[in-house]
């Protein structure tokens, strides 16, 4: 006999804290960027600048080690980016969710759907960037 | 005042109105039911003079704060059908990958004005069963069809209006994940969240309950909107200072929507708003008009013309709307 998992609660709950968390860092790195008059070596007037095609998401590097110097150097731009992709995760996380329910609930054909889901993101995420 | 202290005030003050341009674009999103993002872009590159790249970049980042905001509300009262969205999302976000993949190669080679002209025209095709939406809070029965077994699309919801379990069946899933790719092309290739073509999927095509259609809808159109980000985001397409400052406004301008709605008891006040919408879909599409210099005309003429049309547009959809009503009743 298949359970019934209930992650309502669950999700509605990692929804709202991925909005607050993601909030507070883009506020954070705003306020930095305020404080400090730069990021990442670009002055405020620069960076304010939506006529520059060349100071966007293209200069942030995305690694692991990017991000972790970009943070400890407290770059304003860093504390947005990391904002921005747990904004990224938050919907995403919901899909890992339904998943959990779907496996307790032995429901194999949307267990693979929502895998299919997962897929499209990932590929557009980590397979797509590389082919550009 | 020192130079630096006043080119710094300057500085806030412009993130400031990028704040509240997005407030205003999350509340006139939220009453309408057509979503922050489709009033943001417009905004930004009709009045603040933001290069389309970037607005379609900021409000894709919008889109997923609102969704993410408000679905956690909704999901909490079980209205969600979590099984429909997942299902749906194969669709949307193979879709948003071809969309953003799409707004890549037209922003490539420089044919901005094409976004602008499909901007406006789906902004104003949006309006269409928008503003005719809502008649019915729960749809006619219709017979089960094989979709509806093999995915399994009955479910039940608590409405508290009319205080009564709500059982439903969706029918043409297949119809649907038709549609749902329409829409997530239509969500990568203008950076919004296209929720009036998720709704047309889910109410006409699979025929649920409005409640049902709109709370899944927006779940769905975060992981649609998260999709299309991250090719956005390595295109450079997000510029940060903006993307922050429109994040922040349009969650905040939604949430102040969601309050306003429910007190809001005059419906003939949400004509207004569809007004304003179709005047920014006339002007989207005359901009990218004159852009490419197909058409050439003084910018008052431009604003005269869009007034006019959206004046038109929507006066004839309130008379065939009143018409409607006083039929049925």
């Amino acid at each position: 006999m298949p359970r019934d998992v209930n992650i309502d609660r669950i999700a509605s709950y990692t929804l709202r804290s991925g909005v607050l968390l993601s909030v507070s860092l883009i506020i954070l790195g705003i306020i930095l960027i305020f404080v400090k008059g730069e990021a990442s070596g670009y002055n405020i007037s620069q960076i304010s600048d939506f006529h520059n095609m060349t100071i966007n998401s293209k200069i942030i590097s995305l690694s692991f080690s990017g991000i972790g110097a970009g943070l400890a150097h407290l770059d304003g731009f860093y504390f947005i980016t990391v904002g921005l992709w747990v904004l990224i995760f938050t919907p995403i996380s919901v899909v890992v969710l339904s998943i959990v329910t779907f496996v307790a609930e032995e429901n194999r054909l949307y267990l693979i759907m929502a895998i299919i889901v997962l897929f499209n993101l990932f590929f557009a995420m980590l397979v797509i960037p590389r082919l550009m | 005042m020192n130079p630096v202290m006043s080119s710094l005030l300057f500085i806030a003050a412009k993130f400031l109105s990028i704040v509240v341009g997005g407030v205003f674009a999350g509340v006139l999103g939220s009453l309408t039911g057509l979503g922050g993002a489709t009033v943001l872009v417009p905004l930004l590159t009709l009045f603040y003079g933001v290069p389309i790249i970037y607005a379609t970049g900021a409000s894709l980042i919008s889109t997923i704060a609102t969704s993410a905001g408000s679905a956690s509300a909704y999901t909490k009262q079980k209205i969600t059908n979590i099984k429909v969205g997942v299902g749906l999302e194969i669709a949307t976000t193979t879709g948003a990958i071809v969309g953003s993949l799409t707004a890549v190669e037209v922003y490539d080679h420089k044919l901005q004005w094409i976004i602008y002209v499909i901007f406006g025209l789906v902004l104003l095709m949006s309006l269409i069963p928008t503003v005719q939406r809502g008649k019915y809070e729960v749809p006619q029965d219709r017979k089960a069809d094989w979709s509806s077994k093999l995915f399994q699309l009955a479910g039940s919801y608590h409405d508290a209006r009319l205080k009564k379990q709500v059982n439903y069946v969706g029918v043409r899933w297949w119809l649907a994940e038709l549609i749902m790719f329409f829409a997530g092309v239509i969500s990568g290739l203008l950076g919004i969240g296209s929720g009036a073509l998720k709704v047309l999927g889910m109410d006409w095509a699979m025929n649920l309950p409005m409640k049902v259609t709109t709370t899944t809808s927006n779940f769905m159109i975060g992981i649609t909107a998260a999709t299309g980000s991250s090719i956005y985001w390595y295109e450079g397409y997000i510029q940060l200072f903006l993307a922050a400052a429109a994040a922040i406004g349009v969650l905040l301008g939604s949430f102040i929507g969601a309050k306003i709605l429910v007190r809001i008891t005059n419906k003939d006040i949400r004509w207004i708003f569809f007004g304003i919408l179709s005047f920014l879909g006339v002007e989207m599409l005359l901009k990218g008009l004159i852009t490419d210099r197909i058409l050439i005309i003084s910018s008052a003429l431009e604003v005269a013309i869009s007034l006019i049309a959206a004046v038109a547009m929507i006066g004839g959809l309130y008379v065939k709307n009143q018409r409607g009503e006083n039929i049925a009743s």
